[in-house]
């Protein structure tokens, strides 16, 4: 009766372990948040182009993560890219109005992640507000081109 | 009690590949006696025992236990048929992961409601008619081919059945424990009023304690009846088995083209290409 | 010339004969599996089930962690000495952890799983038809489908998910060990990678849905060669070698199929 008893515990430790495992997984690895959404806030960038931004991108300020990139869909008015960023709650009213969101890459073949640098206005961006101010996705190819054109110029 | 056959066999076929087995037995059983059925090895003793308990299902023919056709009856009343029956395995057959004690309270674990006390008293008395009550706590990898039968044996009739189907439980005992089964089956069938079906070709043991006989081989009755009925029986066949005589009808050597000309290695000419 | 008709005659038949054994097999392996998974659980089956997951979940964990660690190393490792030729070393964390998550745990459990925990339920079984011992339950009036196949094939399909994870965790653990610990990767994108390319639903949730169907194919072979196979003990180890091989083939085959279902845009 008594090694029944020791059985039945250790069966039971495996499945918690299972279970703990699995919430492991989910927190750790794939980065799911319990935390509630109501501690950010959402702001909107137009880019004309996002490169191969995806969401759930990291959104940093001086290297700071400081959010991530929600949604991202085609402006069928604009035909450009609108990417909703989702950013900590503590900098709701702190980003003055003419801050500018850059696509920036991670090294030379790295992920792309969203830069974001305070300007000097002083009216700041409330929740739903859209960044004006845009800088594209360095892509390869462009800048190529750009560079061989300007040689046949010269 | 009615002095009605208990079990009733009808003409029964049955084959496995290419190999027939059965051709058309006929046996009727009497309840309350043992009845053994002999024959020399391979002819489908075993076999026999399981298309009665309904675990194999005979091409044409039928077998009747207490008046019910067993491979026409559905799952569940065939399970509940089995509850009747009790059967002892060449091997003893007992469940290995279990120990003697609850070796033989299983079936009553699993068929009745009965509380813990009661399965206990129930299990004590059975073993203690085995002999083996001071073995309850063992495993069945602990105990001899013989307590293992015994063990066996007490779980067979640990719901009391009316019938017992012994799977030669004489082989491979040493003459103690040959003794020991022996008073056993004899006593259990005279004190329960069992009707027992003794599958053997130990002829010493099983005509000590064989109220009736059948004699199988070929795939049929060769011959049945009392132990001395048949131990005066001339049929060549009977005698043979009956007083162990190493050639006779059942030949000694496998067959095999003559000798002489398989020795002096010629070729069999007639067998190529046909 | 009427020996050759006959011979390709003969072999005709033959190839005909084995495949109506094989439709013939598979049939009888369904009707088992359906035979057995339907009973309802009652409070002693609930016994049993709890005493196979102790014999075939907790004492495949050793085997399964060790080889999850090992393959962890192993990945971060290789995965490095490719990814820093690109300067994309901080890729690693996304690289072992979608590796293991996707393929390597649930494929390299399975096949474990097989070798560790099939091939002993297919012996045990085999054992106990071996000694009468199933006969014998069917006598007494119960069913050895309920009695003992249908625990061991719920244990079976409960316990490689959570060996799975298991796996899983310790490799990326290994990683972890490896790159950052050993070779230098930077601890935050280790980590921040991973949980920026990892989404649970696809990768945690389709490799789940793998080891699941691994499982139970897995167990099925294992305890279906155990209830079929001859009863000598040279039929137990055939049986035993055979529910290695097809386990080991039909979770490879099967793992192809589920992944170009689930990330092949099929």
């Amino acid at each position: 009766m008594k090694r029944s008893k020791t059985m039945e515990f250790g069966v039971g430790l495996f499945m918690v372990a299972g279970i703990l495992g699995l919430v492991f997984l989910g927190l750790r690895v794939s980065g799911l948040t319990l935390s509630a959404p109501t501690q950010s806030f959402q702001l909107e960038a137009n880019f004309a182009n996002i490169g191969s931004l995806k969401p759930r991108a990291r959104v940093t300020m001086a290297g700071v993560t400081v959010g991530r990139v929600e949604a991202i869909e085609l402006d069928t008015q604009w035909f450009d890219a609108r990417v909703v960023l989702s950013l900590d709650s503590e900098l709701e009213g702190q980003l003055s109005k003419d801050s500018i969101a850059s696509i920036l890459t991670a090294g030379l073949l790295g992920e792309q992640y969203i830069g974001l640098s305070v300007g000097g206005d002083p009216e700041v961006l409330e929740n739903g507000d859209t960044i004006r101010d845009t800088q594209s996705a360095l892509v390869l190819e462009e800048l190529i081109q750009q560079f061989v054109s300007n040689m046949a110029s010269n | 009690m009615t002095d009605a056959p208990f079990i009733e066999i009808e003409d029964l076929y049955f084959s496995r590949g290419d190999h027939e087995i059965f051709r058309g037995v006929n046996m009727t059983i009497p309840r309350g006696k043992v009845t053994a059925i002999m024959g020399p090895s391979g002819t489908g003793k075993t076999t026999l025992l399981k298309l009665i308990g309904g675990q194999l299902t005979p091409e044409s023919g039928r077998i009747l236990i207490d008046g019910q056709d067993v491979h026409k009856l559905s799952r569940k009343a065939l399970f509940t048929l089995r509850k009747r029956m009790g059967m002892l395995f060449q091997s003893g057959a007992l469940f290995s992961d279990l120990d003697v004690f609850e070796n033989v309270a299983f079936p009553l674990r699993v068929h009745t409601d009965l509380p813990d006390t009661m399965v206990r008293d129930l299990v004590l008395l059975k073993l203690q008619a085995v002999g083996l009550r001071g073995a309850r706590h063992l495993t069945p990898a602990e105990l001899s081919g013989g307590m293992a039968r015994r063990v066996a044996l007490a779980r067979a009739v640990a719901l009391d059945p009316e019938l017992i189907l012994y799977d030669e439980p004489f082989v491979g005992q040493d003459p103690i424990s040959m003794g020991v089964l022996v008073q056993l089956i004899k006593r259990l069938n005279q004190a329960l009023q069992l009707t027992s079906v003794v599958v053997s070709h130990d002829i010493k043991e099983t005509l000590s304690i064989a109220d009736y006989l059948y004699l199988i081989a070929d795939g049929q009755v060769v011959a049945h009846g009392t132990p001395q009925t048949l131990d005066a029986n001339q049929d060549p066949r009977v005698s043979q088995f009956i007083h162990g005589e190493p050639d006779g009808p059942v030949p000694f050597h496998y067959p095999a083209e003559a000798f002489y000309r398989d020795i002096l290695g010629e070729a069999p000419a007639t067998q190529i290409g046909s | 010339m009427q020996s050759k008709f006959s011979n390709s005659a003969a072999r005709i038949t033959r190839l005909g004969r084995r495949g109506c054994d094989l439709m013939e097999a598979l049939g009888r392996a369904g009707v088992f599996l359906f035979q057995s998974a339907i009973g309802l659980p009652s409070r002693e089956g609930w016994r049993l089930w709890l005493h196979q997951m102790h014999f075939v979940g907790v004492l495949s964990i050793a085997i399964v962690l060790v080889s999850g660690l090992f393959i962890g190393m192993v990945l971060a490792l290789q995965g490095y000495t490719i990814l820093v030729d690109f300067g994309a070393e901080q890729a690693l964390g996304q690289m072992v952890a979608l590796s293991l998550l996707r393929e390597l745990a649930p494929v390299v459990a399975a096949l474990l799983f097989a070798g560790r925990a099939g091939s002993a339920l297919t012996a045990e079984i085999g054992l106990m038809k071996a000694t009468e011992q199933l006969t014998s339950m069917e006598m007494i009036g119960v069913d050895p489908l309920r009695r003992v196949v249908a625990p061991r094939l719920w244990a079976g399909f409960v316990s490689l998910p959570i060996l799975t994870v298991g796996f899983s965790v310790v490799g990326i653990w290994g990683g972890y060990l490896v790159g950052v610990e050993w070779l230098g990767v930077f601890e935050g994108s280790y980590w921040s990678n991973m949980q920026a390319n990892v989404t649970f639903i696809n990768d945690i949730g389709n490799g789940m849905i793998k080891s699941a169907v691994f499982a139970l194919v897995v167990t099925w072979i294992a305890v279906f060669q155990g209830y079929d196979l001859v009863p000598t003990s040279e039929g137990i180890s055939r049986a035993t070698t055979r529910t290695v091989v097809y386990s080991s083939l039909a979770v490879l085959g099967l793992d192809f199929v589920l992944t170009a279902i689930m990330f092949g845009g099929l």
